[in-house]
């Protein structure tokens, strides 16, 4: 097991930031952690880090208990921050050389790994550039780098698209499951649900301290009483009476807004002839139909009664 | 050696505000003690004094010998015995002392009673100083002649005052004119370089300071296998090696200035005092480079300390100028001390065991300023490192 987390719990002052957390972490996959802001992700990060002091509970990394001190487990870790965490004043190059002296002492094989590094995240052709003449997607993308030159076995990578372009967004998630083919494991925290979904093998989602539900995507949503999500766009939605709609079997629910119908059912049975025959009994006219699977939202809509991005 | 890179790269970003502060040392040095000029010695030449002589006496030989000797070491006005006249010629600085020999002088001198001869003078003249010990020497010694040979001739005694008044001694000057010169230009030349050097440490250490104090750095830092006793090592390498460059830099000047000077006992004591200095100024500039939060905050703190304990403490202006409530406050700063051992390097023409003492004293009392504030620094940083 690479982390292997039992009844953390930190408290400021009143406030509860961890509630007896548990997580365990297997080697070779991208753990999802995800959760609202404020639900405690980055201050569980922070204590699996050794950089938070904790209240209570254990942690320990690669079988070995985790510390301030502990520098052989901190030599297999590789963290990419929230903030973008780089000097100023030193140039592309020589911010991920630095970083990456802090972990390996010879010369020739850190040459080989900062150029790998700066080829994995394609800062090639601003290795000379200072960080203040770098857009923030390449910001972001220099301070994954940072992180990961050295080829650690575990990367924890702490919200590291937040205020990046949906082009660059794609390419550092595209890296990211690139190293996890290489072998690393990795722990990805953010509150984008979509992000989450596409690269992590495993998701557990986080809420006022505590994990509240754990699985792969589909066995999360498999948790959900909701299945996948009907929408009809109505032409002519003033004749529609929604009660006779809510009332149909394994219907769940249904909503208007402007001219979208929206019906959710329950899972494994499929009403969609059941809804359009009653549609057209009321003579309303239907636009265009799709239906949607549930999602993560869904999943932790269902489990809290609040939506993620609240 | 990650860290102590990193220190003087940063460093080499922030050389533009750094180079100005040594440039204007520099050019400040170099114009204020070389338009310098201490007070020369040998330059001294003899000036004479105006004054008028009025005899109301008979013109005897006495009186005749007295206004001959006056003549040799005054400039003799030749005014009328006419009150108005006289005072006129005093109010127009004509002359500076009238001397009027009353009536029975010679005979009174040589019966051996005590004489007095009228003055008017110029009110607050040290002329009038310079004239009476002219005058009081030429009566004193004609008064010992006549106690001891009475009955001696008008004559002779004339004669023998003329002799008697006409030794000189010779005065050699022992103490070496061009090695004073040096080492009063190079003791000013050294407390300016206290403004400079507090300047630039704080400048330097104080930015370098700031980006590795900055939160999500010092965090990444934390989370790498590196100690934090292996990276605060390196970091106080890094600034002792800038201070100690520092150092080297701004003495250079004082080498090319004051040449062979500089390997001389004052010149060595001069350096020594500087380099205990620079220890000190590291110590300061390092507590203020882990409190400021920002660049702002760094260049008023570095231009407010530097300057203020500089004037406070006589860099600019010299200590005796300044007043005692001043000092008592600047002898709370190190630069104080710095600049009171150069001053009295700068003054010693020899050393001996008492000088010594004092200016090793103050140098002391420096590298204990300067353990004091690390102690304290060291404290401030152990208490934020509870938790990055």
């Amino acid at each position: 097991m690479v982390i292997n987390v039992k009844n953390l719990v930190k408290r400021y002052g009143d406030l509860i930031a961890l509630d007896h957390f548990n997580l365990e972490v297997q080697e070779g996959e991208i753990l999802g952690l995800l959760g609202p802001n404020g639900s405690g992700k980055t201050t569980a990060i922070n204590c699996i880090l050794s950089l938070l002091k904790y209240d209570k509970g254990t942690i320990e990394i690669y079988d070995q208990p985790m510390s301030p001190e502990a520098y052989d487990i901190k030599r297999n870790i590789g963290v990419v921050m929230q903030n973008v965490a780089v000097f100023n004043e030193l140039t592309v190059y020589e911010n991920i050389d630095y970083f990456c002296g802090l972990y390996i002492a010879d010369k020739q094989t850190r040459k080989k790994l900062v150029a790998e590094a700066i080829d994995f995240v394609g800062l090639n052709d601003f290795t000379k550039f200072y960080p203040k003449k770098l857009s923030g997607g390449l910001l972001r993308r220099l301070n994954i780098a940072c992180g990961i030159a050295h080829k650690p076995k575990l990367i924890i990578l702490d919200e590291p698209t937040v205020a990046v372009d949906p082009q660059s967004r794609n390419n550092i998630l595209e890296g990211i499951m690139a190293l996890n083919r290489q072998g690393a494991t990795i722990i990805y925290t953010s509150h984008y649900m979509e992000e989450v979904e596409q690269i992590a093998s495993r998701i557990a989602i986080m809420d006022k301290g505590k994990i509240i539900a754990m699985g792969t995507n589909e066995e999360l949503k498999m948790m959900i009483k909701s299945g996948e999500h009907i929408n009809l766009e109505l032409l002519n939605p003033e004749h529609l009476d929604l009660t006779e709609i809510q009332a149909l079997p394994h219907i769940i629910s249904a909503e208007v807004t402007d001219h979208q119908l929206v019906v959710k059912s329950s899972r494994g049975k499929n009403n969609l002839i059941a809804i359009l025959d009653h549609l057209k009994d009321q003579n309303i006219t239907i636009g265009k139909i799709y239906s949607e699977p549930p999602t993560l939202n869904d999943v932790f809509l269902e489990i809290t009664g609040k939506e993620l991005r609240d | 050696m990650q860290v102590y890179k990193a220190f003087f790269k940063i460093i080499q970003k922030n050389r533009g505000q750094i180079l100005i502060y040594l440039v204007v040392f520099m050019v400040l040095a170099l114009l204020l003690t070389n338009t310098y000029n201490p007070p020369q010695d040998t330059d001294f030449s003899k000036v004479k004094v105006n004054i008028a002589f009025i005899n109301n006496d008979s013109d005897s030989q006495l009186v005749a010998g007295l206004k001959t000797y006056l003549d040799e070491n005054a400039n003799l006005v030749d005014l009328p015995d006419d009150t108005q006249k006289l005072q006129d010629a005093l109010f127009f600085r004509e002359v500076e002392y009238i001397l009027r020999v009353p009536a029975g002088f010679t005979e009174a001198m040589l019966s051996g009673q005590n004489v007095q001869l009228e003055k008017t003078t110029v009110p607050d003249s040290t002329s009038n100083v310079y004239m009476d010990l002219l005058i009081n020497k030429y009566l004193n010694t004609a008064q010992t002649y006549t106690t001891y040979l009475p009955g001696l001739s008008q004559a002779d005694l004339t004669q023998y005052l003329a002799r008697d008044l006409a030794e000189q001694s010779e005065v050699t000057l022992i103490s070496n004119g061009s090695h004073s010169a040096n080492a009063e230009k190079s003791g000013y030349y050294f407390n300016y370089l206290s403004y400079s050097m507090f300047a630039i440490l704080i400048l330097g250490v104080s930015s370098v300071m700031l980006v590795f104090n900055d939160t999500d750095l010092k965090r990444r830092n934390l989370c790498s296998p590196i100690r934090s006793a292996t990276i605060n090592f390196q970091m106080i390498l890094g600034n002792l090696s800038f201070a100690i460059l520092t150092w080297l830099v701004l003495i250079s000047a004082s080498f090319v200035m004051y040449g062979s000077f500089m390997f001389t006992p004052p010149g060595m004591l001069l350096l020594l005092n500087s380099f205990v200095f620079t220890l000190a100024a590291l110590s300061i500039s390092y507590l203020i480079g882990n409190l400021v939060k920002s660049r702002g905050a760094m260049s008023a703190v570095a231009n407010v300390f530097a300057l203020g304990t500089s004037f406070i403490s006589g860099v600019f202006v010299p200590q005796e100028l300044l007043g005692d409530n001043v000092l008592t406050i600047a002898s709370f700063t190190p630069t104080y001390w710095y600049i009171k051992a150069n001053n009295e390097i700068a003054a010693a023409v020899s050393f001996n065991a008492d000088t010594l003492q004092s200016i090793f004293t103050s140098m002391v009392l420096v590298l204990a300023f300067g353990v004091a504030v690390l102690a304290v620094t060291l404290v401030l940083i152990k208490q934020r490192r509870v938790e990055a």
